[in-house]
């Protein structure tokens, strides 16, 4: 069990060293320079610009830059070109606002799912079970910005609240209250938003994995023995019917970076996914490094839990 | 004379494919006696499996469908029972052991949890009277260390293990009857010698009436009171043990005993039946075996066979060799 985890966790650094050589090589290879952001811009003398590569290091040799980029990265040094922050606190500030996005979009898709999926499967081919596949299909084959702007229309014209940002603007006045509603109903079109494609998928998947359990033998003979269906159904063909998911629960967790680049950026909400995109778009290495290095400790992370879990969950792996 | 306790009455059960419709049992009927020991013969894909299910109501529907027939259980017929009366009958009063020993335990769930579970589903009873019990049964189909290996699961069980677990899952109700759908077919030569006899004398012991289903004649001969020879969909001729094995009535039962190895036979080739079992969805008009039968004349190929008497319970659905006999 132990050996398992020490093994398992050296195994993540080293793939973890690759991808960071992977990615730094991919973002130098890739055509276009910081330096060059805008040669038309009369402040961008050619002595600034051998300032800036001086202080950037891009002078030296590329393993160097290597080297000291994450050299900077572990002790904190690394800021953005663009505005001279430094990049962790602006990250660990895009984090912020991004996880109660993250948060109520994931609970809404796990959550639902399960239920919708499960129940189609039980029920497969009956009025339940075709509405709920056709709505799927139909949410999985209309872009997600269609449904918001749908949805936004509907919300602001009918309902009267505010959705856009993270929050109202002048309502710092406000008494608690107000403001947490407020709050609430900012979260609340995004999240909901950004959890229909996941609800949409997910419980096809569900239900697919179900009705595979359902068919095999030992459901048969949970039923041969007289069980009742709620036990044939949640006990011994759900608990098997689950398995798979564990592995996608691990899964979840780089979805706090780089599932909401839309959605963020329809709600204007000052997220993860919008800073990483834009930092990709004005060519701010460190920024976009870290947010790729943030992302593969994330992955290889939750790919740990996901082995952990199944190792909990399914009696068949032992060490 | 006897009432049976389980009477099939030309029973139909057909699949219905997108554009097919198999007849996978197409009119069974047999009887089950109290304390008597039935075996069900017949090739693969004759319908044996599904006859079986059917009489518990676990053939998938759909895409079967019951198109006929009746199951009588102590008088009361199945097919009408609802859901509920259909539980407190499944493992309670008829038990079943399926074909697959490898697949038809549950991998995520201890062997005590589902035995002790197959117990609790029928009877009120104390936690550590269950537990003595499941050990017990444990122990009676001959697993050794039978308090730890309550807690193993599935995988770490062997083929032959897991089949007794199954076997003690269904006769842990003590049920009336016991359905055994081959249950040593998939496993080795050895271990199917030392299961048929374990369950032979446990339903002896515990005067059980068995329905047992095999494509094996050879178990047959072993076990059997009376046997019922299948063939596609329909029963081609039934008797009691001795009258099926030495006179046997029917050309499908002649072919089948004539393709059993034997010690006569040594160094001699064995017979087979030429041709296979038609396909349920495009069965031959007339009998089903007309088209490997060599006794063939012009009604086999147009009519049905209708029940032929051979007196004392032997029953054969083949005219043409019952009028060459007279
Ligand atoms: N779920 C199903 N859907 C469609 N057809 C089925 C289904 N189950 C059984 N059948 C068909 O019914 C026919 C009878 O099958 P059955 O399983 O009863 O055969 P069997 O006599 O038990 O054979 P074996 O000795 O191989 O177990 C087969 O032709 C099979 O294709
Ligand atoms: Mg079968």
């Amino acid at each position: 069990m132990l050996s398992f985890i020490g093994r398992s966790i050296i195994q993540k650094i080293v793939t973890l060293f690759f991808v960071s050589v992977v990615s730094f090589l991919i973002i130098h290879l890739a055509p276009g320079k910081p330096s060059q952001i805008d040669p038309l811009n009369p402040k961008f003398t050619p002595e600034i610009l051998e300032r800036f590569r001086q202080e950037f290091h891009l002078d030296k040799p590329l393993y160097v830059q290597y080297l000291l980029f994450y050299k900077g990265l572990f002790t904190g040094e690394t800021v953005s070109w663009k505005d001279n922050q430094s990049v962790l606190k602006k990250i660990w500030e895009r984090f912020l606002n991004s996880l109660p996005l993250f948060i109520v979009g994931t609970i809404l898709t796990w959550t639902l799912s399960f239920p919708v999926g499960i129940r189609s499967a039980i029920f497969r081919g009956g009025f339940y079970d075709r509405s709920a596949t056709f709505i799927s299909y139909l949410l999985i084959s209309v872009p997600g910005f269609f449904v918001a702007y749908i949805l936004i229309i509907l919300v602001v014209t009918q309902l009267h609240v505010p959705v856009f940002g993270m929050e109202t603007f002048g309502l710092q006045m406000a008494s608690w209250p107000t403001k947490l509603m407020d709050r609430v109903w900012h979260l609340l079109l995004p999240s909901v938003l950004g959890a229909t494609g996941g609800i949409a998928v997910l419980s096809r998947y569900v239900r697919s994995q179900m009705l595979e359990v359902e068919g095999q033998d030992y459901v048969r003979t949970a039923k041969a023995k007289g069980l009742p269906p709620d036990q044939v159904h949640y006990k011994h063909a759900l608990r098997n019917a689950l398995l798979p998911f564990v592995t996608m629960f691990g899964l979840i967790l780089p979805g706090l970076i780089g599932g909401s680049v839309i959605i963020e950026s329809i709600f204007a909400w000052p997220g993860m996914g919008r800073m990483a995109y834009e930092a990709i778009l004005a060519r701010d290495y460190p920024v976009i490094l870290t947010v790729n290095f943030i992302s593969a400790v994330l992955v290889l992370a939750g790919t740990f839990v996901s082995d952990l879990l199944y190792l909990v969950v399914d009696p068949r792996i032992r060490l | 004379m006897e009432t049976p306790l389980l009477s099939v009455q030309d029973l139909r059960v057909n699949f219905i494919g997108d554009n097919t419709v198999a007849r996978a049992v197409d009119g069974v009927s047999f009887d089950i006696f109290p304390g008597e020991t039935v075996c069900l013969v017949g090739e693969s894909g004759c319908g044996k499996t599904v006859s079986a299910l059917t009489i518990l109501g676990l053939v998938p529907m759909p895409p079967g469908k019951v198109m006929g027939g009746k199951i009588l259980f102590e008088g009361s017929n199945l097919l009408e029972q609802g859901e509920e009366e259909m539980q407190k009958i499944r493992g309670n009063r008829i038990a079943m052991v399926f074909q697959e020993p490898l697949t038809s335990l549950n991998p995520v769930f201890t062997i005590g949890d589902q035995i002790e579970e197959a117990i609790k589903v029928h009877e009120d009873i104390e936690p550590e009277i269950l537990r003595q019990r499941s050990i017990q049964i444990l122990k009676d189909v001959g697993i050794p260390s039978a308090e730890t290996r309550l807690r193993d699961y599935p995988h770490q069980l062997s083929g032959g293990q897991r089949q007794r677990v199954l076997i003690a899952m269904a006769l842990s109700c003590c049920p009336d009857l016991v359905i055994a759908d081959e249950p040593t077919t998939a496993l080795d030569v050895t271990i199917q010698a030392q299961i048929l006899s374990l369950f032979e004398s446990l339903q002896k012991n515990w005067s059980m009436s068995a329905l047992y289903i095999t494509h094996d004649l050879g178990v047959v001969a072993n076990i059997a009171d009376r046997v019922y020879v299948m063939y596609a969909g329909s029963i081609a001729e039934q008797g009691n043990t001795l009258q099926i094995f030495n006179e046997p009535r029917h050309p499908y039962t002649q072919g089948l005993l004539a393709s059993l190895p034997s010690r006569s036979k040594r160094g001699k080739r064995l017979h087979s039946i030429p041709g296979a079992v038609p396909n349920p969805a495009h069965k031959p008009r007339g009998c089903p075996f007309h088209p490997r039968c060599q006794f063939t004349v012009e009604s086999c190929r147009s009519r049905f066979p209708e029940v032929c008497d051979y007196g004392k319970g032997h029953l054969s659905r083949c005219p043409v060799l019952y009028e060459k006999q007279e």
